[in-house]
């Protein structure tokens, strides 16, 4: 036996017991309450259609809130909550909304939530506390989810015996299969309807298929269908709760499929009639299923209503079992089952069920015209069957409307995918229309959608079925109307006076049933859904403890405090250092590219929108590189290495949109040219070493005269081949050291003893951008956003004026020259400390002309600065503005200035 | 744990080769030199002495010993160092194939991906280029700055791939 909980209270389970037949083993009849009116609810199925017993799994972050008790096998220790309920399951206080039912009908938000916006605050706060049914855990969830890609030729949903003979005939025909089955074992349905095929044959077939080579994978849902037949499922490793081996709970499979059979079979429908969503209402299917798999029996005097002949295997069941079956009501007028020894009654539907919160008490039907009532403690129902078509219509494909199943099955299929079994040919029913009261008929026992509300919306306009479904909300909860659509469809029919088929059908939407949101994250889902990328030099800043800071994917040092410096403090002293001595920081994560060939130089041509023909051999020169469009989108150094080798750096964040730039030019504009462009921005480690002192530091280091600025040269540090160039990004004298990353480790060491011996320091990310806004650098993501042309940056003077590159002809546009153009500029602070990201404004009320893009502090002077977008900028240099932001309620006054805090003349980084 | 080990190969000289005109003569070359022709795309072919996996139309990349190359290429192709920024990670066991597949995109598992394949392909977000040095060794080639977090993703995935 098996210990699990339920509101508290211990229980035991049989082994392979799902928590639904648990439940009923223990006699637990009420399991949970409705959505709207908090109607008592108990069990009505024995699978995912399961709308009335969802339960909370589970505690802390591993508890799984909405859980179909029909779909979680029990395990020792499993603790279950029912929902939706306060103070407790059988009190409900909730239950008063239920007296209240007549004016909760259908559109009943639309009819009361209007008015001012007052008063939807009154009315969001009674919404939310009504919405909802569990409560979504409020610790992270500590599991992990996996997710695999798989390769097949055929891919067979469901392990009925339809889908586990396809998988046979598929694995020994020598076809890569995978059979996925919901359940958590294999033809279910043999044991629920007793068939001449028994258990050995389901073991004979799954180890036939897995000798093959066949891929069986059990509790595990083909939860969508895309396109080009990829089926992705969800796999439980672990049952919702539970403690996973290896801490993996779910895995989600993304399979791609030569073929996809499904073998779906079909749901069982309910019956409308009134009362009929009470704890003792069962389908018949289901009622069978716990007879004989379960060895559960959920009543003592039974009732069962059908439109068909599969009922009366369920009586049987029943009778075998020690049940007493009390009537049969089959609704079909021929008197069918009249040899069946039951006591039938033809022309027989059910009217409504009498009980109390926990149990049915008594049945009412009419028969033959006449009203007849049975004392039982269990009807169950079988309104016929609907095909499982989900992942069809997924699929795209179409369907046919079925008169003697009264039922839509598959027809056309837009991709390789094939229906067969149940699911193909459901069983023929008598279509039953329901004759009692509307009011208690539920349809959508989720949604607490009854007849009548269908009718309200009928009576009210709702034409057309997509419309009547949001109204009503109907089929829109966890089960997606598996119960419910065609319930509606028949009423919504009934009241046009046509066929079903003419009413309309709604739209079959991924997922078949509700998919964790980790396990849509995988195993990203703990980092925020990518790994980090990780500097060549990560050890040796790690033992340093620096504060870090997220740059696109990678995690760089901002700062490196000292004692109990704080980020701001350390950020200064650092900027001081590099402005009054000497600092060195890590900048391998720079994009860089080598660009080799004899048309190097005419590719780099194209690339960037400035002159690089004419560089020679060991110089660099700043460039920039232009979108289509004429808009700058990147920046950065391009190097003369070689005869026929250059390196071309550019920023960090646009690193991956840089290759791609480079690869499409290569790939497609110069296909021609003979020229190789590599992605090198990992081979390199970079380390920039910056400061009045740098020079000095670095000719200790390479044993010569450093090269002068915009230089470049090959040199030895700590024995390791290493390029110099000579670039400044801080405004002072400065090198980036370029190294073989693999080789960075000591050239960081011996540069870093050499920076210290100097008495200087290490800076990072925050005195970087502090010594760039001050020089008044841009930096791409900011300054450059997307929508700044050369012009507006003032870097027009710069752009090759023989034309020829990307962007050349994007940038000719008139309207690009006009007035009225953001343009970059600098601002001081006159009263205040400028608000990064604020507004620039002439006075108080007045419309933004522009936006402060970095905001920092002189760093040797003092004082606050920035650098900012204006409108027509460059004219209003002296003027007042104010920087406000009302969010953060900031303001400053400021002057317009030119972009340059710092040495303009650039005297300090040359010789 | 399904059967695989996961072992970083030590730091080695990797190059990209990339031909730009004259494909033919070049190929004939280099068959002449090396002894073996240029792989094709998705293969791979070598020696002790060197091994070229192809992985874009134009591009190989190269390992071992390349001091022939620039010979063979004269002015119709180039050689880029990119040893820095790979790390290679050696798959061992029979179960390689069931690791790729997770977080994986391409059929590892395909018996048609046999000894002497590669394939360049996307391994939980992460570009990796795949090489089959025979049916129980695969070695990858990870970018440096996710080499850290795809060695322990693989650990971690190892462990529970065979439930």
């Amino acid at each position: 036996m098996i210990n699990f909980s339920f509101d508290g209270k211990t229980y035991q389970a049989e082994k392979g017991d799902t928590l639904a037949a648990a439940l009923l083993r223990n006699g637990i009849g009420l399991v949970g309450r409705s959505f709207k009116y908090h109607r008592p609810r108990g069990i009505m199925t024995a699978g995912v259609e399961e709308p009335n017993a969802l339960v909370t799994i589970g505690d802390g972050g591993r508890s799984e809130p909405n859980t179909r008790a029909t779909d979680v096998f029990v395990y020792e220790g499993l603790v279950a909550k029912s929902q939706n309920r306060w103070p407790n399951l059988s009190f409900d206080i909730g239950s008063v909304f239920g007296l209240a039912a007549p004016v909760l009908s259908a559109g009943f938000y639309y009819k009361t939530f209007f008015g001012s916006a007052k008063r939807w605050m009154i009315y969001e706060y009674f919404i939310r506390k009504a919405a909802g049914l569990g409560n979504a855990p409020t610790k992270a969830d500590p599991d992990h989810f996996s997710q695999r890609g798989a390769f097949c030729d055929v891919l067979v949903v469901g392990a009925g015996p339809a889908g586990l003979s396809a998988a046979l005939e598929a694995a020994e025909a020598g076809k890569r299969v995978i059979l996925v089955e919901q359940d958590n074992i294999l033809c279910a349905s043999l044991i629920r309807d007793g068939h001449d095929r028994d258990g050995a044959w389901v073991e004979a077939t799954q180890t036939r298929i897995r000798a093959a080579g066949g891929r069986i994978l059990t509790r595990t849902t083909a939860s969508g269908y895309w396109e080009h037949d990829l089926v992705t499922l969800t796999q439980r490793i672990a049952e919702p709760g539970q403690i996973p081996p290896h801490g993996v709970a779910q895995r989600l499979w993304h399979v791609r499929a030569g073929q996809v059979i499904l073998a779906t079979g079909s749901i069982e429908r309910p019956m409308a009639f009134a009362h009929n969503d009470r704890p003792g209402v069962m389908l018949s299917q289901a009622v069978r299923t716990y007879v004989r798999r379960f060895g559960v029996v959920p009543g003592k005097r039974v009732v069962i209503a059908t439109n068909n002949d599969d009922a009366y295997k369920t009586a049987y069941a029943l009778k075998a079992a020690g049940a007493e079956v009390v009537a049969v009501l089959d609704a079909r007028p021929a008197p069918a089952g009249a040899d069946s020894g039951l006591p039938v009654y033809n022309n027989a539907v059910p009217l409504s069920t009498n009980g109390a919160r926990h149990c049915l008490k008594s049945v009412t039907a009419r028969v033959n015209g006449l009203t007849q009532s049975w004392d039982a403690d269990l009807i169950a129902v079988s309104g016929g069957f609907t095909p499982v078509v989900h992942l069809h219509m997924q699929a795209g494909g179409t369907l046919d409307w079925n008169d003697t199943a009264q039922a839509f099955v598959p027809a056309a299929s837009r991709q390789n995918v094939t229906t067969i079994g149940g699911a193909a040919n459901p069983e023929p029913v008598f279509n039953v229309v329901p004759v009692s009261t509307p009011k208690k008929s539920f349809i959508d026992f989720q949604n607490d959608v009854t007849l009548s509300d269908v009718d309200l919306a009928w009576a009210e306009g709702y034409r057309s079925v997509e419309h009547l479904k949001r109204y009503t909300t109907l089929g829109m909860a966890t089960d997606q109307g598996k119960l419910s659509n065609m319930a509606a469809l028949g009423r919504l029919a009934e009241k046009q006076g046509v066929a079903i088929p003419e009413a309309g059908l709604t739209t079959f939407r991924p997922p078949y049933t509700p998919v964790t949101m980790g396990l849509l994250a995988g195993a990203g889902a703990k980092d925020a859904g990518a790994h980090v990328r990780r500097l060549a030099l990560y050890d040796v800043h790690a033992a340093k403890n620096p504060i870090w800071q997220p740059l696109g994917y990678w995690f760089r040092p901002r700062t490196y405090p000292m004692g109990s410096e704080t980020l701001a403090q350390a950020a200064m002293r650092e900027a001081k250092a590099v402005r009054s001595n000497v600092g060195m920081t890590d900048v391998s994560t720079l994009a860089k590219f080598e660009v080799s060939g004899p048309d190097a130089a005419a590719f780099l041509e194209i690339i960037c929108a400035t002159t690089v023909g004419k560089l020679a051999v060991g110089r660099g020169r700043y460039t920039f590189m232009l979108r289509e469009d004429g808009f700058v989108f990147d920046d950065g150094t391009v190097w003369r290495l070689d005869e026929n080798r250059y390196l071309l750096t550019s920023s960090t964040g646009g690193a991956d949109r840089m290759a791609t730039h480079i690869s499409y030019v290569r790939q497609y504009l110069c296909p021609h040219l003979r020229v190789s462009a590599i992605n090198v921005q990992e081979h390199y480690a970079g380390i920039a070493v910056a400061g009045p002192q740098a020079k000095a530091t670095l000719a200790a280091l390479i044993g010569e005269e450093p090269p002068r600025h915009m230089s470049t040269v090959p040199a030895m540090i700590a024995g390791v081949p290493v390029i110099v160039l000579a670039a400044s990004y801080s405004g002072e004298r400065a090198f980036e050291i370029y190294v073989e990353a693999s080789h960075a480790g000591p050239v960081w060491a011996v540069c870093e003893a050499a920076v210290a011996k100097q008495g200087g320091a290490l800076y990072g990310l925050e005195a970087m951008e502090f010594l760039r806004i001050e020089k008044g650098h841009l930096v791409v993501g900011g300054e450059v956003d997307g929508r700044m042309t050369p012009h507006d940056l003032a870097l027009d003077k710069m752009l090759n004026k023989a034309g020829g590159y990307v962007g050349a002809s994007g940038l000719s546009r008139p309207a690009l020259f006009e007035t009225g153009r953001r343009q970059l500029v600098g601002l001081e602070a006159i009263e205040g400390n400028i608000p990064e990201g604020a507004m620039l404004v002439t006075g108080e009320g007045a419309s933004p002309q522009g936006h402060v893009s970095a905001a920092a502090f002189r760093i040797l002077e003092g004082g606050s600065i920035a650098l900012g977008q204006l409108t027509d900028g460059f004219a209003r240099h002296g003027e007042e503005l104010i920087a406000t932001s009302p969010t953060r309620g900031q303001m400053a006054r400021v002057r317009v200035v030119a972009p340059h805090f710092y040495d303009t003349a650039g005297e300090r980084y040359r010789d | 744990m399904t059967d695989v080990t996961i072992t970083v190969l030590p730091a080695a000289p990797l190059h990209a080769l990339e031909i730009w005109s004259n494909a033919a003569p070049v190929a004939k070359r280099f068959k002449e030199a090396a002894g073996f022709a240029l792989p094709a795309i998705g293969c791979s072919d070598g020696n002790d002495a060197l091994c070229l996996i192809r992985y874009e139309p134009t591009v190989w990349l190269v390992e071992g010993d390349v001091s022939a190359l620039p010979g063979i290429l004269a002015d119709d192709g180039a050689l880029t160092a990119i040893g820095g920024s790979v790390v290679r990670v050696q798959l061992s066991g029979k179960g390689w194939r069931t690791l790729l597949m997770e977080g994986g995109v391409f059929d590892a598992e395909s018996p048609n991906f046999a000894s002497g394949c590669s394939a360049v392909t996307i391994i939980d977000h992460v570009n990796v280029r795949l090489h089959v040095v025979d049916d129980d060794i695969c070695h990858a080639y990870v970018p440096l700055s996710y080499s850290e977090a795809m060695i322990h993703f693989w650990k971690t995935a190892a462990l529970s791939l065979t439930l």
